[in-house]
C-alpha cells in the first residue's frame, strides 16, 4: 500500500487543456474521492494515475516513486472500471487469476511461459499452481463469490460482476485501488449495499483507494476526504463534514448537499456579527468578510420554523409556503420570502401536521448557521 | 528516448513487421512495375540497395528510360485496341446486368412473387463458381458439340446459337455469373427508397406503373449507378472468362498482359498494360466512392420501415418467370459440367452416351497432388492473412492507423493479373528471387484476399470495448500479452468466418494461379485451366465439380459461423 502524490498535473488533448493545477496528497490507507460533474476531468486524473493517459506536465508519485517512466502495466494500480471490463471469454476464477498468471509469466522460462499462455487461453488444459488457487479462492470467499467461481461472468448479476471486478483488482495486491464510477450501473438498493461492502473491504485491507464519482451522496458516505473538481481544476479538498459546513464556493455549497444561496451586500460589521442586506431583509452572520458583494449560504435543515412568540435570535423573516413535500422523516417546504425562494427542511414526527400551501410562516436561523462567501 | 524504447518492444516491433510486409510485397512491386513501364526492362530494386554495381546498372536503365510505351498505348495499336475492347466489354456487361437486375431486385424487395425465397437462394450460386469454370461450361453448352447447339439445329437453326469464343460469349458468361454482385445492393436500394413517397404518388391518382417510373425508379438511381460501377470493375478485372473464351483476334487488356509476360517475356509491354489496368480500376473505385459520398445506406436501412409488398399477380408472375429464367442459366451450366464429369463420351447429343465415375477415379489417382496443392496453398494464405489481418485491425481500430487502413484497400483496386505481373517482375532476380516459389504464391494470395479478412476482423475488433484491453494492461499484461490472451480469443469468431472466406477465394483464385504457380505447386484451378486448354474436358469437368463442392461446403460453414454469431 502506498501514498499517492500528484503535483501540478496538467493535461492537454490536442491543444485543449482538460486538467490544470491538480495537486493531490493522498495518504496511505486513505479512501479518497474525486467528485464532480461529468466532464470535470476526474476520470482523466485517474487515468493519468493509472498510466492510460500521459500528463502534459506535472509529476505523479505512487508510494514515493515517480511513475512517469512506468507503463500502465508496471504501475501496480488495481483498477475497477465503470463497465467492470470483465473478460467475457473467461470464467470468474480465470478473471480473478489473470494478474497472478501475468506475474507467473514474468518469472517463467520459455517452456513455462508457453504453459502459462495456454492456461490463459484455456484453463482446462494447464493447472494452476496451488498457491494461486488458494489466493484466488480466498479473495472470492472474501467477496462472497465462492459458489460462482466456475461461472461465466455473463451469468452473474450486476452486483456479482461488480464484486468480481473488485476481487480481480484486489488479488494483485495493488499499491493503490482505483475505482471509476463503480456503482453507476447498479440499481439504488444494490448501490447502498455495495457502498458498505467496498468501505468494509477498504478498511479491512487498509488499501489506499481513489474513487471517482459524480454522486455527492456516494462520496460523502464513503470517503475519508473528497476533492471537488470542476472544469479541469480542483475547487476544494476536505473531509465530508468540512465540505458540507465550510464550502469555499457557491458551486460546492450547491453540489455538496442542498443550499439556499442568496446574493447580498454587507452593510455593517460589529461585535463579531456581520449584517447583510438581502432585498429588503437584513440577516446576521458570524462569518467575517472584507468583501462587500457576497453570497449568503444557508442549509435547509438550519432554518427553523418558529412558533408564534418564540425567540428569534434576530434573524427572523416571514414567508409564504409555495409547496410542501413529505419525505418520510422530514418535510421540505418551498417558501417564498420577499423575492427569494428558500428551501426549508423540518423534521417530521408522526402526528405532526404538514402546513398547507399558501399559509404564512415565520422562519428563523441562528447567525452561526449563516455562511458568507 | 522513452518513446523510442517503447516503440521497439513487443507490439511496436509487430507494427514495424506489418509495415515491412506491405512495403516489400505491395508497395515496392507496384512502384517497380510503374518504373519498368519507362525503362522497358526489369529493374532490380533490392539488388540496387545491396550492391553498388547493381545500382549503377539501375541508374543506367533510368538514363535510357523512354515514353515509348506510353506513346504506343495511344498510337492506335493492339494495346490501345485491347484497352478499348476491355472497356467496351465492361460497359456492355454492367449495362445488361443492370437491366436484368432491376426486375429481379424489385421482385425480391417489393413484391410477394411466387418462389421468392428459392429464387433468392439460387441467386447466390453464381458467386461460388470460378469464372473460368463458367466459361468452360459455356463451351460445352454452346460450342460446336454442345447440346444447346444440337437443340438449336434440330429446331431449324444453322451453325451455333451463339459463338462462345467471341466478345458476345464472354459478355454473356460475365452477365449471368456476375449479376448477383449487383442484385443484393439493388435489393437494398429498393428497400430504402421511401415508401411513403410512393403512397403519396398513388394517393394523387398515379397508377402503379407510373409510380414506379416516376418515383421508385429515380429514387433508386444513385444506388444503381454505384452498383453498375462495381460490375464494371469486376468485369474489367476478370481474367477467368477471357483467358478461356477470347479468340486470338480479340484483344482484351487482361489477356494481352498475360500473353506479354507468359508468352513473350516482354517486361515493358506487360508493365505498361499493368499500369493502365491499375489506373482504370483506380478511377472506377474513386468514382464509386464519389457517388456514395454522403449517402450512408447503412444508417438509412437501420430504420425499419414497413413496406407493403405488392401481390398483384399480373406483375409478380412475369417477374418470377423472368427471374427463374435468369438463374436457370448458371444452374444449367453447372449441371452440364456435372453431366460431363460422369459421361463416358458426350458428342453432339442432348445427353451423354453413357455414365461412369472413371474421371473421378483418374483425378483421385493421378491429380490428387493438385487438390493437395490447393489445400496447402490456401491454408498457407489463410494463416498468413489471419495473422496480418488481426494485427492490422488492431492498429486500425485502436491506434487509428490510416496508413494501414489504406494499404488494405489497395489490393481491392488492383486487378489480380496486374498484381501478379508486378510481383513476378520485382522478385525475378537475386537477392530476392522468389518468382516461381510457393512462398510468393502464398503471399500473393494473402494480399489479394486480405481486404475481406480485414473487413471481418475490424468489425469484431470494433465490437470489443477498449476498457477490456485496458483492464488486462492494468492487471499487468503487456500490450502484446493482452492481445494474445484477451483480444485474440474475443476476435476468434470473426477470424474464423473471415478465414474460411479467404480459404474459399484462394481455392477459386484464377489469375494469380495461372500466372504465378510453378508446375510442382499447380493448384486445382491451374490444372483445370490446363485441361481445358488441352481440350481434356472430362477430367476438367470432374475437377471442377470437386472444386465447386469444396467451395459450397466451406461457404455454408462460413455462413453458419457468422450467422450463429449474430444471434
Amino acid at each position: 500500500m502506498g501514498s499517492v502524490v500528484v503535483e501540478q498535473l496538467r493535461k492537454e488533448f490536442s491543444g485543449v487543456t482538460v486538467l490544470q493545477n491538480i495537486d493531490l496528497d493522498i495518504k496511505e490507507g486513505e479512501f479518497f474521492a474525486l467528485l464532480g460533474p461529468s466532464g470535470c476531468g476526474k476520470t482523466t486524473t485517474m487515468r493519468c494515475i493509472a498510466g492510460f493517459e500521459s500528463p502534459t506536465s506535472g509529476t505523479i508519485k505512487i508510494g514515493n516513486k515517480d511513475v512517469a517512466k512506468l507503463a500502465p502495466n508496471e504501475r501496480n494500480c488495481g483498477m475497477v472500471f465503470q463497465s467492470y471490463a470483465l473478460f467475457p471469454h473467461m470464467n470468474v476464477f480465470d478473471n480473478v487469476a489473470y494478474s497472478l498468471n501475468i506475474k507467473e509469466l514474468r518469472k517463467a522460462n520459455l517452456f513455462k511461459k508457453i504453459g502459462v499462455y495456454t492456461r490463459m487461453l484455456n484453463s482446462k488444459l494447464v493447472k494452476y499452481p496451488k498457491e494461486v488457487e488458494k489466493k484466488v479462492m480466498d479473495i472470492l470467499e472474501y467477496v462472497e463469490l465462492t459458489d460462482h467461481a466456475k461461472k461465466l461472468t455473463s451469468e452473474l448479476s450486476g452486483g456479482q460482476q461488480q464484486r468480481v471486478a473488485l476481487a480481480r483488482a484486489l488479488v494483485m495486491e495493488p499499491e493503490v485501488l482505483l475505482m471509476d464510477e463503480p456503482l453507476s450501473n447498479l440499481d439504488l438498493k444494490l448501490r447502498h449495499t455495495m457502498r458498505n461492502t467496498i468501505r468494509r473491504i477498504q478498511q479491512d485491507m487498509k488499501i489506499t483507494t481513489i474513487f471517482v464519482t459524480h454522486d455527492q451522496e456516494e462520496a460523502m458516505s464513503m470517503a475519508d476526504r473528497i476533492a471537488v473538481m470542476k472544469d479541469g481544476e480542483i475547487l476544494q479538498i476536505g473531509t465530508p463534514t468540512d465540505l458540507y459546513s465550510n464550502p469555499k464556493s457557491s458551486f460546492i455549497a450547491d453540489f455538496v448537499g442542498t443550499s439556499n444561496i442568496l446574493p447580498g451586500k454587507v452593510v455593517a460589521s460589529e461585535n463579531g456579527l456581520t449584517t447583510v442586506q438581502i432585498g429588503n431583509q437584513k440577516i446576521q452572520s458570524v462569518t467575517k468578510t472584507d468583501k462587500k458583494d457576497i453570497q449568503v449560504i444557508i442549509r435547509p435543515e438550519n432554518i427553523n420554523v418558529l412558533s408564534e412568540g418564540s425567540d428569534d435570535n434576530g434573524n427572523a423573516f416571514e414567508g409564504v409556503i409555495q409547496f410542501a413535500t413529505y419525505l418520510g422523516s422530514t418535510v421540505r417546504y418551498d417558501v417564498k420570502v420577499g423575492e427569494h425562494q428558500l428551501v426549508v427542511d423540518t423534521t417530521y414526527e408522526s402526528g405532526d401536521s404538514i402546513k398547507k400551501n399558501g399559509s404564512t410562516i415565520r422562519l428563523g436561523v441562528s447567525p452561526e448557521r449563516v455562511l458568507i462567501i | 528516448m522513452n518513446r523510442f524504447k517503447r516503440n521497439f518492444t513487443g507490439i511496436g516491433l509487430v507494427k514495424l513487421l506489418v509495415y515491412a510486409f506491405f512495403l516489400l510485397f505491395l508497395i515496392i512491386p507496384l512502384v517497380s512495375v510503374f518504373l519498368v513501364s519507362f525503362t522497358n526492362e526489369p529493374i532490380n530494386v533490392f539488388g540496387s540497395f545491396i550492391s553498388w554495381e547493381q545500382m549503377q546498372i539501375t541508374i543506367d536503365q533510368f538514363k535510357n528510360a523512354t515514353l515509348d510505351n506510353f506513346k504506343s498505348i495511344f498510337a492506335y495499336g493492339s494495346y490501345f485496341e485491347g484497352l478499348l475492347n476491355s472497356l467496351k466489354l465492361s460497359f456492355i456487361v454492367s449495362l445488361w446486368v443492370l437491366v436484368i437486375c432491376i426486375p429481379i431486385a424489385y421482385g425480391i424487395a417489393r413484391t410477394k412473387m411466387p418462389f421468392k425465397r428459392t429464387i433468392s437462394a439460387l441467386c447466390t450460386i453464381p458467386l461460388v463458381i470460378p469464372t473460368f469454370i463458367s466459361a468452360y461450361a459455356f463451351i460445352i453448352m454452346f460450342g460446336r458439340a454442345g447440346w444447346v447447339t444440337y437443340i438449336y439445329e434440330k429446331l431449324g437453326g444453322e451453325g451455333m446459337l451463339l459463338d462462345p469464343y467471341s466478345m458476345t460469349g464472354i459478355a454473356i458468361v460475365q452477365i449471368f455469373f456476375f449479376f448477383p454482385y449487383a442484385l443484393w445492393p439493388m435489393v437494398a436500394a429498393f428497400k430504402i427508397s421511401d415508401v411513403s413517397l410512393e403512397e403519396a404518388s398513388r394517393n394523387m391518382g398515379s397508377k402503379g406503373w407510373l409510380t414506379f417510373i416516376t418515383v421508385t425508379f429515380p429514387l433508386a438511381i444513385p444506388g444503381m449507378l454505384s452498383t453498375a460501377l462495381v460490375i464494371f470493375a469486376v468485369s474489367f478485372s476478370d481474367f477467368g472468362t477471357p483467358i478461356i473464351l477470347a479468340p486470338s483476334d480479340l484483344n482484351l487488356i487482361v489477356v494481352d498482359a498475360y500473353r506479354e509476360i507468359a508468352g513473350f517475356f516482354n517486361w515493358g509491354g506487360a508493365a505498361i498494360l499493368t499500369v493502365i489496368m491499375i489506373a482504370v480500376a483506380g478511377v472506377i473505385y474513386w468514382l464509386q466512392n464519389y457517388l456514395l459520398k454522403g449517402k450512408n445506406y447503412d444508417t438509412l436501412s437501420g430504420k425499419p420501415k414497413k413496406i407493403k409488398l405488392s401481390e398483384n399477380k399480373a406483375l409478380t408472375i412475369p417477374i418470377s418467370i423472368f427471374s427463374g429464367f435468369v438463374v436457370l442459366i448458371p444452374i444449367l451450366a453447372m449441371a452440364t459440367v456435372f453431366l460431363q464429369s460422369i459421361a463416358t463420351t458426350w458428342g453432339k447429343d442432348p445427353l451423354p452416351s453413357g455414365y461412369t465415375l472413371e474421371h473421378y477415379r483418374t483425378i483421385f489417382t493421378s491429380s490428387l497432388g493438385n487438390i493437395q496443392n490447393s489445400l496447402i496453398l490456401a491454408a498457407g494464405a489463410l494463416i498468413l492473412s489471419v495473422i496480418i489481418a488481426t494485427f492490422v485491425s488492431y492498429f486500425v481500430v485502436r491506434q487509428r492507423s490510416t496508413t494501414l487502413d489504406f494499404m488494405t484497400t489497395v489490393p481491392l483496386i488492383v486487378p489480380g493479373i496486374a498484381f501478379g505481373i508486378a510481383l513476378i517482375q520485382t522478385f525475378n532476380t537475386a537477392p530476392l528471387q522468389l518468382t516461381g516459389t510457393a512462398f510468393i504464391l502464398i503471399i500473393a494470395y494473402s494480399i489479394r484476399r486480405l481486404p475481406y479478412m480485414v473487413r471481418s476482423t475490424v468489425g469484431t475488433m470494433k465490437a470489443i470495448k477498449q476498457d477490456i484491453e485496458e483492464a488486462a494492461v492494468n492487471l499487468g499484461a503487456s500490450t502484446l500479452t493482452a492481445a494474445i490472451t484477451v483480444i485474440g480469443p474475443l476476435m476468434l469468431p470473426g477470424i474464423a468466418a473471415g478465414s474460411i472466406l479467404v480459404f474459399v477465394t484462394v481455392i477459386k483464385e484464377t489469375s494469380i494461379s495461372i500466372l504465378m504457380a510453378p508446375a510442382e505447386w499447380a493448384p486445382m484451378s491451374l490444372a483445370i485451366f490446363q485441361n481445358v486448354m488441352r481440350a481434356e474436358y472430362y477430367s476438367a469437368a470432374a475437377m471442377s465439380v470437386i472444386l465447386v463442392v469444396m467451395v459450397l461446403v466451406l461457404q455454408a460453414l462460413a455462413n453458419k459461423l457468422s450467422g450463429g454469431n449474430k444471434s
